[in-house]
């Protein structure tokens, strides 16, 4: 299960698994530039922490991984979605609506006092 | 998931270092495109990487567990370091084993009879309480005693007594032979026992005359009525007395006295009789008492004292002085003389498991200073200080969890040797189990051992001399092993000499002139069914056929009968006193009991069935056996006490009765002859004076199922066993049949010593091969330490002689030293073993010079090895080396 407290990892997880849900497989690296791209380049990944994050989430199971080559003909390895990752993803995605929903509600008012 | 990623870790960091490639890669790609130059390009993505080594540990450990890593990989490394060092594994793998092992099983045998808790409620208030004389040193109590004690004494909160153990048979369908105990009323709830199903007895129970209940082992009831509850109100045929069964005793029900029982019947003790009835005295009984709490055994006795005075006027006042009152634990009076040899054992093995400590210890600090260099490097390179304790750590729980194991093994086998050779007589050892309590004691004690040792040089702040001394600075390590296999050698010495102490007084005891041939002899027992046999006359009758058909055996060229065979002191008939000899026409011998006189009841035929020759007047006839007097031949010890003028031959012997009241009663015997001594009080006993009645035709109420054939024949015991059984069945078909030769019978009293002998050699030898491997590896450490002072010497001109002098001299001073203080340890320790020995004194001079010279000769060996080793240094393969 995904840590609740740790906010980045948690994140940072969902950023991967929705990544990975629209684009199909994808290595490392352009998952890092995707999310970036995604994000209108506001975020600045660390890509040094990308990689203990791919890798704990295939040990949970919600990924797996296999050596593939890339457009450039460049030996990687490729990440993609399991059953287990789509439902988790749909799962998180709720969750995450709702949180920011409950959020958006606590700071709606005062925008309009 | 991480697990995995330990086993296949170096692969998978391949991996990962070729994906983290692909990805700086492509980065840089991107970056040339961007308009970067290549450098610059691949400096921007590995920044924004932060770190590719920092990435990798991040990733490492997200993999796997790192403390388990870490240990897993100290556990690597001491593997490989072992693997290196085989001899130093192999020592210190075994030396723990050994202590392990045989500190385990022995501990196993002996907390049975130390330590083990009684099956009883509350068992350190229970004592046993009696009187206690020169011919019975077990305490036992009489009637007339017991009620009056009951009835006025004040330490006990209750006191209760139970009747021995007799045989007794189920005689229904499928006649089974059992044992029957007798017991008050009292006995169960004093002992706090409470029934496994049914009940106690009740008082009107136990009382003469009344409706006869019984209870019945665990063992009886699973036996015979398959655990059935229904068993409760059974009527069983008891030697062919009805008898209801009340209740089932608890399975751990054990008698006081260690006597096997099957089943319980109240004493029904007729209370007013026991002043009338046995002289006055009243039944023989065993009587037992819950301390009142608070109350101390030796208070009890002080209170008990004016009672027991009071009660002593039943005593006839010639020997009224030679009792007395003993109170003391159950536990006590059911291992007397075992304690002796379970603590002798358990000091034995105590001391094996110090040397091997020792011997741990002294491997480990030699191995901490071959290693200091090495301690030092890692530390230069970076290992933190509790890295290295802990790598240290780790190679000495390897190897005690591996001597560990071994020493499981080695103790499971040893336990199981030491019951297979066990004598009968060590209560409890056939149940005894490997206590995993103690393994665990023994590992943990070993443990500390090696990590103590093991990680003082990883404490020791690594000294930065230690990377560029020429040879390691390790005084204190030297100095430590020193010390250590100095105590190794004394408490060597301590064990060999006890064991060869042993040795020598179990020799002693083999070897020692019995006074009777025991080679051709086999002797027969018939325990008849007292049922069937109901007189003297009837038992004569059997026993008459049995002489006469035994007889007519081929090869068999005696057959005599006896109540008991020398040289057991158990013989049922017991001794009587000195004092109750009387000799016509001499006086009184002065009041007192004047020692015991062992007494038997033989057919002519015994003297020379075991070869006791009459050295004066002659043997037995067998007409005197028809012949209207009473007939005696006395031994040449009880001849020269009554008749110190030799004038034996003729005279005539009567034997005092109290009754209450003195009288000379019974039979007039004549003495006829004279036998050589015979030994007669167990093995290791002082002979006693004896005399041999005949058992004669006119007195068939002498006759009883106590009675011993003996049959002298040079043919095996294999060939005439069936010929006696076939003999006997024709006789009776009924009577069981027990067969054995002599020399067996003497053996098993021999048994015990045996046993002790055994065990407390193998641990003196053990003890001793480990010393002995203490000091080859401390001289041969010292002499590869010393290797280049060595060539230093002989390029200075040194001869070999002084190179082996200066290395072997070391091993001579922690000889001379450990000897010297092993001597003096071994002259105090001997005096404890002083119960156990036989004709042997305990400052043994042989004894001791024995030790002396094997321990030096062996020790010398050990050290000349690595000195001789020294020796060959080639000088300049020494200096170059460095």
């Amino acid at each position: 299960m995904a840590e609740k407290t740790d906010v980045w990892q948690g994140t940072m997880m969902l950023m991967v698994l929705r990544t990975l849900e629209a684009m199909g497989p994808q290595h490392g690296y352009g998952l890092a530039r995707r999310i970036e791209q995604t994000s209108g380049d506001l975020l600045q990944l660390n890509y040094g922490t990308l990689y203990p994050a791919l890798l704990k989430l295939e040990q949970e199971g919600y990924i797996r991984s296999r050596w593939g080559v890339s457009e450039n003909n460049r030996r990687a390895k490729f990440y993609e979605l399991t059953k287990a990752g789509q439902r988790r993803v749909r799962k998180a995605a709720a969750e995450w609506e709702q949180a920011t929903e409950i959020l958006a509600r606590f700071l709606a008012p005062a925008h309009e006092a | 998931m991480r697990l995995r990623g330990l086993a296949f870790g170096w692969r998978q960091d391949g991996e990962f270092a070729t994906e983290l490639e692909s990805h700086v890669t492509m980065h840089t790609e991107d970056g040339i495109r961007a308009g970067l130059s290549p450098e610059e390009a691949r400096r921007q993505a590995l920044l924004r990487l932060g770190g590719a080594e920092l990435t990798r540990q991040a990733y490492r450990e997200r993999r796997t567990l790192p403390w388990l890593e870490n240990l897993l990989r100290d556990v690597r490394y001491a593997l490989r370091g072992f693997r290196r060092n085989p001899v130093f594994t192999i020592t210190a793998i075994a030396t723990l084993a050994l202590g392990i092992g045989a500190t385990t099983a022995v501990f196993s045998v002996v907390d049975r009879i130390l330590f083990r808790s009684l099956p009883y409620a509350h068992d350190d208030r229970l004592v046993s309480v009696g009187l206690v004389q020169s011919l019975e040193k077990q305490e036992f109590t009489l009637g007339g005693f017991f009620y009056e004690w009951r009835d006025n004494q004040k330490p006990f909160s209750s006191m209760t007594f139970e009747r021995g153990v007799s045989a007794c048979n189920l005689t229904e369908a499928n006649p089974v032979h059992l044992q029957c105990a007798r017991m008050a009323q009292t006995f169960l709830p004093t002992f706090g026992i409470s029934p496994e199903l049914g009940r106690n007895f009740l008082p009107e129970e136990d009382l003469p005359n009344s409706p006869k209940v019984a209870l019945i082992s665990d063992g009886l009831w699973m036996g015979r009525f398959n655990r059935d509850p229904n068993v409760l109100n059974k009527t069983i045929d008891l030697d062919d007395h009805p008898v209801r069964i009340v209740g089932v005793l608890p399975k751990d029900f054990e008698m006081p006295r260690l006597q096997p029982t099957d089943i319980v019947l109240p004493a029904a003790m007729d209370v007013a009789a026991q002043h009338t009835v046995n002289s006055g005295i009243g039944f023989p009984m065993w009587a037992f008492a819950r301390l009142k709490p608070g109350v101390s055994i030796a208070e009890a006795k002080a209170e008990m004292a004016p009672l027991y005075r009071h009660t002593q006027q039943w005593i006839p006042a010639e020997f009224r002085k030679e009792f007395l009152l003993q109170i003391r634990s159950i536990r006590d009076r059911q291992m007397q003389d075992a304690y002796t040899a379970a603590w002798v054992l358990l000091g034995a093995v105590l001391a094996v498991l110090l040397i091997s400590c020792a011997n741990v210890a002294s491997l480990f600090s030699a191995r901490g200073a071959a290693r200091a260099r090495e301690l030092a490097v890692r530390s230069a390179l970076g290992a933190s200080r509790g890295r290295l304790i802990r790598q240290t750590l780790t190679e000495a729980l390897v190897l005690s969890v591996a001597g560990a194991a071994a020493g499981c093994l080695l103790s499971e086998g040893l336990l199981r040797v030491f019951i297979a050779i066990a004598p009968t007589g060590i209560p409890f050892l056939a149940t005894a189990r490997l206590d995993l309590r103690i393994v665990l004691f023994t590992v943990l004690l070993s443990l500390f051992c090696a990590s103590l040792c093991g990680i003082v040089p990883a404490l020791e702040r690594p000294r930065a001399t230690a990377l560029v001394a020429r040879s390691t600075n390790s005084g204190t390590h030297v100095r430590l092993r020193r010390v250590l296999v100095a105590a190794q050698i004394a408490i060597s010495v301590v064990l060999l000499s006890s064991g060869i102490l042993l040795v020598k007084s179990f020799r002693n005891l083999e070897q020692q002139n019995l006074g009777m041939q025991t080679r051709n002899v086999i002797t027969v027992q018939v325990p008849l069914n007292a049922a069937r046999y109901q007189t003297g006359q009837a038992f004569m009758d059997f026993y008459h056929r049995a002489e006469a058909s035994l007889r007519r055996l081929p090869g068999v060229t005696a057959v005599g009968m006896s109540d008991s065979v020398p040289p057991d002191t158990n013989s049922w008939h017991g001794g009587m006193r000195y004092a109750d000899i009387f000799v016509a026409g001499k006086p009184r011998t002065p009041a007192g009991t004047g020692g015991t006189v062992i007494s038997r009841l033989v057919t002519p035929d015994y003297f020379r069935a075991l070869q006791i020759p009459i050295v004066e007047g002659r043997s037995f006839a067998e007409e005197d056996r028809n012949a209207s007097g009473d007939f005696m031949v006395v031994s040449k010890q009880l001849a020269e006490r009554l008749f110190p003028r030799g004038d034996a031959i003729g005279q005539h012997i009567q034997f005092g009765n109290y009754n209450p009241y003195f009288v000379l009663a019974g039979p007039v015997f004549t003495v006829v002859g004279i036998a050589a001594n015979v030994k007669n009080a167990g093995l290791a006993g002082e002979d006693e004076p004896e005399f041999y009645e005949l058992r004669s035709n006119h007195h068939p109420e002498s006759w009883n199922g106590h009675c011993i054939i003996l049959i002298e024949t040079a043919l095996p015991v294999s060939v005439v066993a069936p010929w006696v059984r076939s003999q006997i069945a024709q006789i009776d078909p009924t009577a069981p049949v027990e067969i054995e030769t002599l020399t067996q019978t003497v053996n098993r009293l021999a048994d015990r010593p045996r046993f002790e002998t055994a065990l407390l050699g193998f641990f003196a030898l053990c003890g001793l091969l480990m010393a002995v491997i203490g000091l080859y590896g401390v001289i041969a450490f010292v002499a590869a330490q010393r290797t280049q002072e060595i060539g230093v010497r002989m390029a200075l001109g040194a001869t070999r002689m002084d190179i082996l002098r200066l290395i072997a001299g070391e091993g001579v001073r922690l000889i001379v030293l450990g000897g010297a203080i092993g001597l003096g340890a071994a002259l105090a320790a001997a005096q404890l073993l002083k119960s156990l020995l036989f004709h042997v004194g305990t400052h043994d001079p042989g004894s001791f010079i024995a030790v002396t010279l094997l321990l030096v000769v062996v020790a010398l060996a050990a050290t000349l090895i690595p000195a001789r080793a020294a020796m060959e240094t080639d000088p300049m393969q020494a200096l170059r080396t460095e």
